[in-house]
């Protein structure tokens, strides 16, 4: 496994329900981003198809494996680089069940893939209408670490970024959608979450405008420390790239010692109180 | 939540660019060649299309003047050239007025007297006018309305409200005056009272009975879903004005959303047909 990995953030915006020129504008990107040594080159939430399809969903989603993430396949072993996209995921056992899905593929085929687990439906938002939820934290053992991935709204609740970090991640994937209106959360929660779990975090967020909504970019790295290591520009499209050193965990962890201090008991009251809400 | 009047503060260089970017990005997906806007000489129609030609150039947008007799007022079509000019817009003006009287003539019920009916004919004629233009010129109807006026459904259903973009309907009155301010429109078109020009003498807050100052809190407050008593005790108003209010904005919902339809089929236009709003 490498120790040091040069991570790519490609924040692009999207043509929505064009999946064949998506592929064709994630494939120029790697390949870019390969030419400036990237080990892992991220896309945003849903890159494969834009964000706001709505109805057009029921067309676009596809299983995985499947066509797009063939294609992707190739890509990545084609150029040697680790990928990380987003896109909808038609479940295999049945004909409209569809996940909000992350996915990560490496030159040796495909990796791994996370179903987000925080749908959000309020405001601007209908992801429960369309996507089941996943149930279960995503961290997959490559030869670029501990990789944990992750979507959007779910960097709203920390019990998720936890559970990839409990669960070994020693790199945190975030990929995102997210509206102008939204950047202070994100900017505030990118960095407390990669702090309190003492763990490099990649948030990789959209741009362009998708029926009215103007998605802000901003794209980054957190260090352990909370460190914003590199930031992509807002509103635009931009290809950002940064080395991470694993080893920088250990001084961190040691004297911010959030994971050593963790106190499971707490988790079963917090249980029973979420519960009766 | 206090409702002081900083709680409609923004900051208007982020509103300016995110407007700016929302009308550029509109026009080239939708491959039109330009922008037509209805220009009043009025704050909201100014404010849109002098954001339209920051946006896209002056060049590819053109303000349609379009007075009628009964409400002509010379000042208002000089500040219209006024913003055309400062911004470099292009501008034409179409006097609608003997469209309006041939269109009296051929109805049997015409009622000379009948204020309202007629004045939303003429909002409804002008509209006539700037979608003949854009199908004519390929061009993107950008409509002026502004947010106080949309949630309160004071404007004409089919009328001044039929565009294809609404770029500032997510602004209070006030906060367009802000804008209006920020981007440089003339004075004396930032602060002279509003009327949608329906029948001589109109002005809204005189008809609406309350001053925008006031109205946009009340709204601000409903839109934070903040109960009309609370409302009226931080504003130091009676409870029937919010009342009244909240009564204005709810029953207009009929004007914001079109297409009701009684449900029979698998999926129904205007209840369950979720799309984008293009395709390209």
């Amino acid at each position: 496994m490498k120790e040091k990995i040069k991570i790519a953030l490609a924040q692009i915006s999207c043509k929505r329900e064009d999946k064949a020129e998506n592929l064709t504008k994630i494939e120029k990107t790697v390949i870019k981003a390969k030419k400036q040594s990237a080990d892992l080159v991220i896309f945003p939430e849903l890159s494969l198809t834009g964000y706001v399809v709505r109805d057009q969903i029921y067309e676009l989603a596809e299983t995985i494996p499947g066509p797009s993430t063939k294609v992707i396949e190739d890509i990545s072993r084609k150029t040697k680089a680790h990928i990380i996209f987003g896109m909808p995921e038609l479940s295999e056992k049945t004909q409209a069940t569809i996940y909000n899905t992350a996915v990560l593929v490496g030159p040796e085929g495909f990796i791994g893939k996370y179903r987000k687990m925080y749908l959000p439906t309020h405001s601007v938002f209908e992801e429960k209408r369309y996507f089941r939820p996943g149930y279960q934290a995503a961290v997959f053992d490559t030869v670029l670490g501990k990789v944990g991935l992750i979507i959007c709204y779910d960097i709203f609740f920390p019990e998720v970024s936890r559970l990839t970090r409990l669960k070994g991640a020693q790199l945190m994937v975030c990929i995102s959608a997210s509206p102008a209106t939204r950047r202070a959360f994100f900017e505030t929660l990118t960095v407390a979450r990669a702090m309190e779990n003492t763990a490099f975090l990649a948030y990789v967020n959209l741009v362009g405008i998708e029926d009215g909504l103007q998605f802000w970019g901003g794209s980054r790295i957190v260090g352990p420390n909370g460190k914003v290591l590199v930031q992509a520009k807002y509103d635009d499209e931009d290809l950002v790239m940064c080395d991470v050193d694993y080893a920088d965990i250990r001084s961190v962890e040691t004297f911010v010692p959030t994971l050593k201090d963790l106190r499971p008991e707490l988790f079963d009251e917090l249980k029973k109180q979420a519960e009766n809400l | 939540m206090e409702l002081a009047p900083s709680v409609l503060n923004l900051d208007w260089q982020e509103v300016e660019t995110k407007i700016k970017r929302f009308i550029k990005d509109y026009v080239e997906k939708s491959g039109a060649k330009g922008i037509v806007v209805s220009l009043s000489g009025g704050l909201d129609s100014s404010t849109v299309a002098a954001l339209s030609a920051l946006a896209i150039g002056g060049d590819k947008v053109l303000g349609l003047i379009l007075p009628e007799k009964e409400t002509r007022n010379e000042k208002d079509i000089e500040h219209a050239k006024l913003v055309a000019e400062k911004f470099g817009l292009k501008s034409q003006v179409c006097d609608i007025t003997p469209t309006l009287e041939a269109f009296y003539k051929t109805i049997p019920i015409f009622d000379p007297a009948e204020k309202v009916c007629k004045g939303n004919a003429k909002a409804r004629t002008r509209i006539v006018y700037v979608y003949y233009y854009a199908n004519k010129l390929n061009l993107i109807v950008c409509g002026s309305s502004d947010k106080s006026e949309t949630m309160i459904g004071y404007f004409t259903k089919w009328g001044d409200v039929a565009a294809d973009i609404y770029p500032i309907m997510d602004l209070y009155k006030t906060q367009v005056r802000k804008l209006a301010q920020h981007i440089g429109i003339p004075k004396e078109i930032e602060t002279k009272p509003s009327t949608p020009a329906l029948w001589p003498g109109q002005l809204a807050e005189k008809e609406l009975g309350i001053k925008y100052e006031q109205l946009d809190l009340i709204l601000y407050g409903l839109e934070h879903f903040m109960k009309p008593k609370e409302i009226a005790e931080q504003l130091g108003i009676e409870k029937e004005l919010v009342d009244k209010i909240k009564h204005r904005w709810l029953s207009a919902e009929h004007k914001r959303r079109i297409f009701l339809t009684p449900k029979l089929e698998y999926r129904t236009i205007g209840a369950d047909f979720r799309l984008p709003r293009s395709y390209y």
